[in-house]
């Protein structure tokens, strides 16, 4: 099972940037005239790439806070850090002048980052690292940020509102290489950090209790894998746009195949959370309409369906 | 190595002292009366100021001194993850100085080798007993605080851990109701009532007639060398 999936995933990943609308002639891609080159280097490379990165960082994102906060629904977008991406976003869509609105990622960069140091200062200020409370905050925030997009969208022209929309629903559309650094190095950052505590990860599995009577410093263990999984989140949202379910499918999808504890996961959930977006964006791109779906209705139509059915079948085998 | 509690006020413990000088000791009380709470104190679980090991604060100590000074073995297992089994869960107990083999030594002690590769969320309270008590003496730090390592247990497993609570190696602070237990260890006695502590000394005047009704009034009765609760 393990290794038909895997053959699966590396030929999917493989074949991904040679299909889509237009047919490219393999030859082609390598001549530097050719308008293929231009398609398959600046538009499709980067896109899978793109895909690739954001999934991965989204689905060990879901893995590391399912385990901080011990609660399987957990995602960094339950946290409001998506919310607060997209907020920044509106707000820089409606308030730049028309030249710089493609400066908006950035400021859904800084959405995301100052949401992450706007709840480490509450967890700090209410002197409680206690997951339950901050995992409360989080989604207090999440709606407060709701109701100020709806302020947003209520004071903005139609142009706008639709570039707000479009942006909440998520888009691998990305040209050349520029903004694909700074994921994949997010990806990999993220991928070293939660790598090099992995030990501490399978200790915070077992009990915070027990984790601390192991000799584990488990505020600065906890503080150092959120930061790190909002930053990384937040370089994603800025690029693509928040993608959801990714975080929240993929962790468990990988538990019920490999029926390991999430410490030794690390490696297959951020290789198969890679992978699952760059399927989505396959079919969103290849559906043969007009224009492509969104990345995110895709994943959810995706996930959705699989993630109850897995639940039922868990349910059965454990009797 | 020595523990100091000194004057350690909490939610259930009302001025609380004492100091052990390489030494074991039994915890005995009624329910509620603030045992757990005053373990969960000694290894900073429950943050406070008032516990210096070898003069050092516990609170201001690093978390992997603490670890080798101190352990605590809660009643449960509390495992997250249903995919970490007993033998995973017992590797994170070696951190100072035992080796791997050393698990399938306290496995086979302990008589639950079988369950080595069975998920911690699948095993019955008494057997996750087991397997906690078998994390104690794999950490084998100085002083290991247990909290009612008999309760869930038959009685061929109780006289198994008592048989280790007695001559297994470092210094063991023992929570429990069981006076028998209590009286059989022999080790200094501390009797807490409603956060207070009420008797602290040897096990033999603990156990004198005297004061056992002192503490208990006619509802203990003494027969031979055994204690029953006197149902009327």
């Amino acid at each position: 099972m393990k290794l038909t999936i895997l053959i699966g995933a590396l030929i999917l990943l493989s074949v991904s940037a040679f299909m889509g609308e237009t047919q490219l002639d393999i030859q082609k891609i390598l001549d530097p005239d050719a308008i293929e080159y231009l398609l398959f280097w600046d538009l499709r490379a980067p896109r899978v790439v793109v895909a690739f990165s954001s999934g991965a960082i989204l689905a060990l994102g879901g893995l590391v806070f399912q385990a901080v906060f011990r609660n399987s629904l957990t995602t960094p977008f339950t946290l409001g850090v998506s919310s607060g991406a997209t907020l920044a976003t509106a707000f820089g869509i409606i308030f730049l002048p028309a030249s710089l609105v493609a400066f908006s990622s950035i400021f859904s960069f800084f959405g995301a980052f100052s949401t992450v140091l706007l709840l480490f200062l509450f967890a700090r200020v209410l002197n409680t690292m206690q997951t339950g409370s901050l995992l409360l905050i989080g989604i207090a925030l999440s709606f407060f940020y709701s109701a100020a997009l709806m302020v947003l969208y209520y004071i903005s022209d139609l142009q706008q509102s639709y570039s707000i929309i479009r942006f909440t629903m998520g888009s691998l559309n990305v040209v050349g290489f520029t903004h694909v650094y700074a994921v994949i190095a997010a990806a990999f950052l993220l991928l070293g950090v939660t790598l090099r505590y992995k030990h501490e990860l399978r200790l915070i599995l077992t009990s915070y209790d027990n984790a601390f009577l192991k000799g584990i410093e488990i505020k600065k263990i906890n503080l150092i894998l959120l930061f790190f999984v909002s930053i990384s989140v937040g370089v994603s949202v800025s690029v693509v746009g928040p993608i959801g379910f990714v975080g929240l499918v993929i962790p468990h999808v990988i538990k019920l195949i490999y029926k390991q504890s999430s410490d030794k996961l690390i490696l297959p959930v951020f290789f198969y959370g890679g992978v699952f977006l760059v399927l989505c964006d396959l079919i969103a791109r290849n559906l043969g309409t007009v224009s492509e779906i969104p990345i995110g209705v895709v994943t959810s139509f995706v996930g959705g369906p699989f993630f109850i059915y897995l639940i039922g079948k868990r349910k059965n085998s454990n009797g | 190595m020595n523990l100091n509690i000194d004057h350690l006020h909490t939610d259930y413990l009302n001025d609380v002292s004492f100091e052990l000088n390489n030494e074991n000791m039994v915890i005995l009380g009624s329910n509620g009366a603030g045992k757990t709470t005053l373990a969960k104190a000694i290894v900073n679980l429950k943050e406070n100021d008032r516990i210096f090991c070898n003069t050092k604060k516990v609170c201001e100590m690093s978390s992997e001194l603490r670890a080798r000074l101190l352990n605590f073995i809660p009643s449960k297992l509390e495992v997250f993850d249903e995919y970490i089994d007993v033998h995973e869960f017992l590797e994170l107990s070696l951190l100072n100085g035992t080796s791997h083999g050393e698990i399938e030594k306290v496995l086979r002690l302990l008589d639950i080798e079988h369950l080595a590769h069975k998920s911690c969320k699948e095993i019955s309270s008494g057997e996750s007993q087991l397997v906690l008590f078998a994390g104690g003496l794999l950490q084998n730090s100085e002083l290991t605080l247990f909290d009612e390592p008999t309760a869930n247990l038959d009685s061929d497993k109780k006289i198994k851990i008592f048989e280790l609570l007695k001559r297994h190696q470092g210094l063991k602070l023992v929570i429990t109701h069981d006076l028998n237990l209590a009286y059989k260890l022999g080790f200094r006695v501390l009797f807490l009532q409603n956060g207070t502590v009420t008797y602290d000394g040897s096990c033999e005047q603990f156990f004198d007639s005297e004061n056992l009704f002192r503490l208990f009034g006619d509802s203990i009765k003494r027969v031979d060398d055994f204690f029953m609760v006197n149902y009327r």
